[in-house]
């Protein structure tokens, strides 16, 4: 494993000054469970000092807000989002989300900051390639096996799948990320904070967080009376592995009448992907038993399945049928 | 890889996806090759410079070449690429080893003459394969290692090697580029709406520091 320094700063404002002082080859470490596996897979882009914000006061909590809602702290552990009363009281298909996410033993550490900045899970990344996010030129996974992990509606340079789950359950609540940074705190929507691959500070990622900022929390609106969410996942092992395609959906009851929606897949693009048409196609429509039919014959229709995932979109598809389903039932 | 002022672009198989028949007929007319017809425009056609190399300058039929450019199709993403890449300040220059009649046609059927600062053939540029791509060098005054050649045949990469560009895969076909990702390209791209964006990481890896001097596909080191 490569040689690191660890700091251990008390304050969000100190974690930031020494983030600022290394710049790319810093990154703030909690958890550990992305981070500590890039090291010992000796990645390029893996860094050379920790920043350990365990110690920082305020980044580990779940509570009410004043409206209703709920504010996470990012330091938060995957286990205490799954354990949480108040959570699985006003959002149940989020707590159904976090139980899929990995293993019992891996949420006892994964955080709830680390799960939604995690870095993508692509197997010629982690095997070491010298591809686009390794200090590479080019994309394994696109001319590769690229059956699980990559991406089935288009790409830029990297074709991998955002990997997490907690990002696609989170976008239906309309949840929001607070950042500190050296200018202050900064608040964006989910879709904002990961919008899948893009040049930041010269590498690409899938998050927009700049490498002196820190994600502290994540608000979750109060749930609006009438809201139904399902959460669906597929993946290669019925356990314990990342999704092949996944799908958060919450629809906005009036009786059976859908008066909003928010569809969401995981696991198919390299960002949650927000299938807006889809949404657009439920608003105004009545639950029922052929909707999932009709709701499928218009999802996806700008899929870019690469030479061996376009199961992907069968799955995804699947996905959808069968959520509407569930929320029919 | 440093920072990237130009790019030179071989219209067969970067720009538009061309039929290999025409290729095929010109290798079996003049060479009496009965080799098997490939399914790339490509392929074939660098076949046939390989060939023209090897064997003789004898004149190519410019007839089915200019057919080949008739029935060529651009890729549905080279022009908004191209307008990004010129706004971004990026010379662009045509390197082929197609016929000064092939290229003009080229360029006029697909109303693509204005993005580029150079255009160079096998006629003015005296040669094929890597002669077009020093001549376009030149003729921008560009220094070969801020410069990349995009090419999707082993022949291209070492053309571009010959001229001391760096050579891009164009990932056109999977299951190739795979095979050519072990001839130690620079860089490959699955699409060309994909070269703004790489242009821009090497830009800002050179920026920030984060930067690593030479791709080479396979395992990295540690």
């Amino acid at each position: 494993m490569k040689k690191i320094s660890i700091y251990k700063p008390s304050t969000v404002d100190e974690a930031i000054q020494i983030l600022s002082q290394h710049g790319t080859s810093a990154a703030v470490y909690a958890g550990g469970t992305d981070l500590l596996i890039r090291l010992k897979n000796r990645l390029e882009q893996a860094p050379s000092y920790l920043v350990d914000i365990k110690k920082i006061d305020h980044l580990r909590y779940i509570q009410e807000d004043g409206r209703g809602g709920v504010e996470i702290g990012a330091a938060t552990k995957l286990a205490e989002l799954a354990d949480s009363r108040l959570l699985r009281e006003k959002y149940p298909m989020l707590v159904e989300a976090i139980n899929k996410i990995s293993s019992p033993e891996l949420r006892n550490a994964s955080t709830l900051g680390g799960d939604l900045l995690q870095e993508v899970w692509c197997q010629y990344l982690r095997g070491g390639y010298s591809c686009w996010r390794n200090g590479g030129y080019i994309c394994y996974g696109a001319i590769g096996d690229n059956s699980y992990y990559h991406s089935a509606m288009g790409g830029r340079l990297c074709y991998a799948v955002y990997p997490g789950d907690a990002a696609t359950a989170l976008i239906p609540f309309d949840a929001r990320a607070k950042l500190a940074t050296p200018q202050g705190v900064k608040e964006l929507s989910i879709e904002q904070l990961v919008p899948g691959d893009l040049l930041v500070d010269g590498r690409i990622q899938s998050h927009v967080v700049r490498f002196n900022e820190i994600l502290t929390s994540v608000v979750i609106p109060p749930p609006k009376p009438g809201l139904r969410a399902s959460f669906e996942k597929l993946r290669p092992r019925g356990v314990w592995d990342f999704a092949m395609a996944s799908l958060a959906i919450s629809l906005q009851l009036r009786e059976k009448t859908i008066d909003d929606a928010r569809v969401v897949f995981g696991g198919i693009a390299g960002k949650p992907l927000r299938e807006t048409t889809v949404e657009t196609f439920l608003k105004g429509k009545t639950l029922s038993t052929e909707l999932g039919e009709q709701a499928v014959s218009v999802a996806l229709a700008n899929a870019a399945p690469l030479k061996y995932n376009a199961t992907k979109i069968d799955m995804a598809k699947g996905l959808l049928a069968s959520g509407l389903a569930r929320l029919n039932a | 890889m440093q920072t990237i002022e130009g790019l030179l672009l071989e219209p067969v198989g970067c720009l538009a996806e061309f039929p290999p028949e025409p290729f095929h007929e010109i290798a079996r007319r003049l060479f009496a090759r009965r080799g098997k017809l490939s399914n790339s425009g490509s392929r074939c056609y660098w076949h046939l410079l390989k060939l023209v190399d090897e064997f003789s300058p004898q004149p190519l039929a410019e007839a089915l070449e200019i057919e080949a450019v008739n029935a060529s199709s651009v890729y549905e993403d080279i022009v908004p690429a191209l307008t990004e890449l010129k706004a971004m300040g990026v010379r662009l220059s045509i390197a082929s080893s197609l016929s000064d009649a092939a290229i003009t046609r080229f360029l006029e059927k697909h109303s693509l003459g204005e993005f580029f600062a150079g255009v160079w053939n096998r006629d003015n540029a005296g040669g094929i394969k890597a002669v077009p791509l020093v001549r376009a060098l030149r003729g921008a005054s560009l220094q070969p290692e801020n410069v990349m050649f995009l090419t999707d045949t082993v022949e291209g990469i070492k053309a571009a090697r010959g001229a001391g560009v760096h050579p891009v895969l164009m990932m056109n076909d999977p299951d190739e580029a795979r095979r050519l990702a072990m001839h130690n390209p620079a860089g490959g791209v699955v699409s060309f709406h994909e070269i703004p964006d790489f242009i821009r990481l090497i830009a800002a890896q050179s920026k920030s520091g984060y930067f690593f001097s030479v791709s080479t596909p396979g395992r990295g080191t540690s």
